[in-house]
């Protein structure tokens, strides 16, 4: 074979080679695998795109009228104008709601208490109860804060109505914010969300297809098989792990594709620097495969294996609610996952253009956690090899 | 009878003593729920917290200063630095230094000590469209609070005297705590999970390693295997269900005011659903490489997006809110929320309940069909 009696610098290429083919045509041969590799993320991608909105809007809501006059109906008309709120049902009285409620047939309960219109005219001040459900607090805040703000609103200019009828001459200022929705002008929840799981894909897919592919063989008794060759250990490693670092980036750009023409996600950035940091990311994914497959004897514990490392990465990264939400004490755990780190980086550079010099510590971060754990996990191997 | 109890007690036995020499099944099966039960009961939150907030305050009197103050009092924003200028956030949103830059003009005090209206600047990374669109809203309550507050000042009491208000009683969960919400979830996630997983594994392992043929060659009947084979996870999906409700009580101070029989009725018809799905998926895959990727696609992933757990279903688009009617943990967490949360009784939850047995009926049936039929 041409792998051996090639000479000289050039022998562990063609060894390499010999290599890659045989582990790419080992997977190419089972149908199944390819298409968990190659169908399942663009799926998921997909699925998890369309699934995952946070925006609340239209919670149903049940409007218990006690008043019954022009001023009331307007009110509520109003209110549910504003889009956060819509009106599925009138119930007679509050206890009636209520048990609508219980059951799960509408999240908000609007009670206008019998005298609002009498109450207004006269200048006595009246209160709007709002009944919530407080199961989904995201939910229950927006409802909440939708009518506690048009009802403030109504009650500051009718405040200032009454102030310069009295009082022509005092004014009475409003602060208004003028905002600016920087990046994310349609508020759209996938273009914060399509980058984390592209990242979340690329750890499970990555991590899952390294460590199981190597205990199989070990499992399976080939390992010894391949030991008998004149490899070297080295050559053996990164043959065997090559391929997986291209299904990575394979799947990623995938994801990425599916992103920008299904979701609007916008590429800021440059995309030197997003393979940059994927390929750094790659390190780490593969490394934890190798260190895997290094320390489990089947394929169910490497698998098992796998889990207990992704499960914890993806909750500590900030993946899905930003990492600033987390409690005191769990904010530096975060510091530890290399996950967080890359998709700090790939959202900076996707979303906000920014370019590897303004994500210098991401950067670092990827490369030193890739470079130790791979390094860690080869050592271990080839260790549990010889 | 007699006999059929004795073979499945067998299996079961042999099951068992799998379970309890792999440290790894068992630390996942026992260790795994907790775990995963704190780290999405801290660290998954919806609620707008410690937002980072740069401000650029053109003005720099005591008033402004005063609305800063105002922004950063509550748990809602955390003052991230000043900045000189409003073009520099971006910048700060590129470096991830700040989420908002709030713009305080020349002139705020000013107009309003003369009742002029003021505008402040708002810029939000709205890259986290979740975060920005709470943010918006809070900033604008705060705006509001701050413009009653200099009436005030000049001897107009505004706020005291309200001519038309709202008032929010929030029911079931007052304290509005992310982690209620979750708690639920997480156990439905956790169970689907591990059942399915440990099933699917359990089984293609036999397969693969050629045991199954063996354990064909003697007298237990096929319905017995996969009777005795399921068994000892059912064993194990009640003692994590159990584990997770208890330190969910104990951690987030999930309420136990439900009826404890729905609760136990609703667990069981789910769990022995998800036993069914790991069954078939082995039955199908054979493979254990296979067989764990398909557990995670169809019921790792499901179970999370697709059930309420975290993401509104009523949000997503027609196609997936129908797929969404075909995953079990989407009525299991309606049992669970519905008794613990809302105090709900089997009046309110049949449906679903009933949904969840006959989920279990068709995986039971269908996995020891396909099971027969694959050594026929």
């Amino acid at each position: 074979m041409s792998a051996v009696t090639a000479a000289g610098p050039f022998r562990w290429l063609v060894q390499l080679w010999a290599v890659v083919v045989k582990e790419v045509r080992q997977t190419v041969q089972d149908k199944r695998i390819m298409a968990l590799i190659v169908i399942a993320p663009f799926l998921q991608l997909v699925l998890l795109g369309f699934a995952i909105d946070l925006d609340v809007d239209q919670v149903p809501t049940i409007v218990v009228d006690m008043d019954r006059t022009p001023e009331s109906r307007h009110a509520v008309a109003a209110l549910m104008a504003d889009g956060s709120l819509t009106a599925v049902g009138t119930a007679g009285s509050p206890s009636d709601a209520d048990a609508a409620l219980d059951r799960g047939d509408a999240a908000v309960v609007l009670i206008v208490p019998e005298g609002y219109a009498r109450d207004l005219a006269r200048g006595e001040p009246t209160q709007v109860q709002v009944l919530l459900d407080g199961t989904d607090p995201t939910r229950s805040g927006i409802a909440g804060g939708a009518a506690v703000r048009y009802f403030g609103e109504q009650g500051f200019s009718l405040a200032k109505q009454r102030l310069a009828a009295v009082a022509p001459d005092v004014q009475i200022s409003a602060i208004d914010v003028r905002s600016r929705l920087a990046y994310n002008p349609s508020l759209s929840t996938p273009i914060y969300m399509v980058p984390g799981i592209a990242g979340m894909l690329l750890l499970i897919i990555t991590t899952i297809v390294t460590a199981m592919g190597l205990s199989r063989e070990r499992e399976v008794g080939t390992l010894e098989q391949i030991r008998v060759t004149p490899l070297p250990t080295a050559v053996l490693m990164l043959g065997k792990v090559l391929p997986f670092v291209a299904v990575g980036l394979f799947d990623v750009t995938l994801a990425l594709t599916a992103g920008v023409y299904i979701f609007d996600v916008p590429i800021r950035g440059s995309m030197l620097d997003f393979y940059i940091v994927t390929s750094l990311f790659l390190l780490t994914t593969v490394g934890v495969g190798l260190f895997l497959a290094a320390v489990s004897k089947t394929q169910q514990q490497a698998f098992v294996g796998a889990f207990l490392f992704i499960l914890p990465a993806i909750l500590l990264s900030g993946t899905m609610t930003p990492i600033h939400a987390m409690p005191d004490w769990m904010q530096p755990m975060t510091l530890l996952n290399p996950l967080r780190f890359y998709l700090e980086a790939i959202r900076a550079i996707l979303l906000k253009g920014a370019s590897l010099s303004d994500v210098p510590v991401q950067t670092a971060a990827l490369l030193v956690y890739g470079l130790l754990i791979l390094g860690f996990a080869s050592l271990l191997f080839r260790k549990r090899l010889d | 009878m007699w006999l059929f109890l004795t073979r499945v007690g067998a299996m079961a036995g042999k099951e068992t003593l799998h379970i309890r020499r792999d440290p790894l099944t068992l630390w996942l099966g026992l260790a795994l729920p907790l775990f995963l039960l704190i780290l999405f009961g801290f660290g998954i939150s919806f609620d707008l917290d410690h937002i980072p907030l740069a401000v650029v305050d053109q003005d720099n009197t005591t008033e402004s200063r005063e609305l800063r103050q105002l922004f950063t009092a509550g748990s809602e924003f955390v003052f991230a630095g000043a900045l000189d200028n409003p073009d520099d956030a971006l910048d700060a949103f590129a470096k991830s230094q700040a989420h908002a830059v709030l713009t305080i003009p020349e002139g705020y005090a000013a107009a309003l000590s003369r009742g002029e209206n003021v505008e402040v600047g708002l810029i939000l990374d709205a890259a986290d469209a979740n975060s920005a669109q709470q943010a918006l809203a809070r900033a604008d309550a705060f705006a509001q609070l701050a413009s009653a507050q200099a009436a005030q000042r000049r001897g107009l009491d505004i706020a005291g005297s309200m001519p038309v208000s709202a008032r929010t009683w929030t029911r079931y969960n007052p304290a509005g705590r992310s982690a209620l919400f979750l708690v639920p979830g997480v156990t439905a996630y956790v169970m689907a999970l591990v059942s399915v997983l440990l099933t699917a594994l359990a089984v293609s392992k036999e397969w693969e390693q050629g045991s199954m043929e063996q354990l064909f060659a003697t007298p237990v009947r096929r319905a017995e295997i996969v009777v005795g084979k399921l068994l000892p996870y059912l064993g194990m999906g009640i003692i994590q269900v159990l584990l997770v409700l208890v330190a969910g009580t104990w951690i987030f101070g999930l309420p136990t005011n439900g009826n404890g029989l729905v609760v136990a009725l609703g667990s069981l018809l789910f769990m022995v659903g998800m036993l069914g799905q790991g069954l078939l998926i082995s039955i199908v895959a054979r493979n254990q490489m296979v067989a764990s990727l398909t557990a995670v696609m169809t019921a790792m992933l499901p179970s999370m997006l697709l059930s309420g757990f975290m993401f509104p279903v009523e949000n997503m688009p027609l196609p997936l809110r129908t797929l969404s009617n075909m995953v079990p943990a989407r009525y299991y967490i309606q049992v669970l929320r519905g008794t613990l949360l809302k105090d709900n009784g089997f009046a309110e939850l049949a449906v679903p309940l009933m949904l969840l047995a006959a989920f279990a009926t068709l995986m039971m049936v269908v996995s020891t069909v396909m099971f027969k039929r694959k050594l026929a």
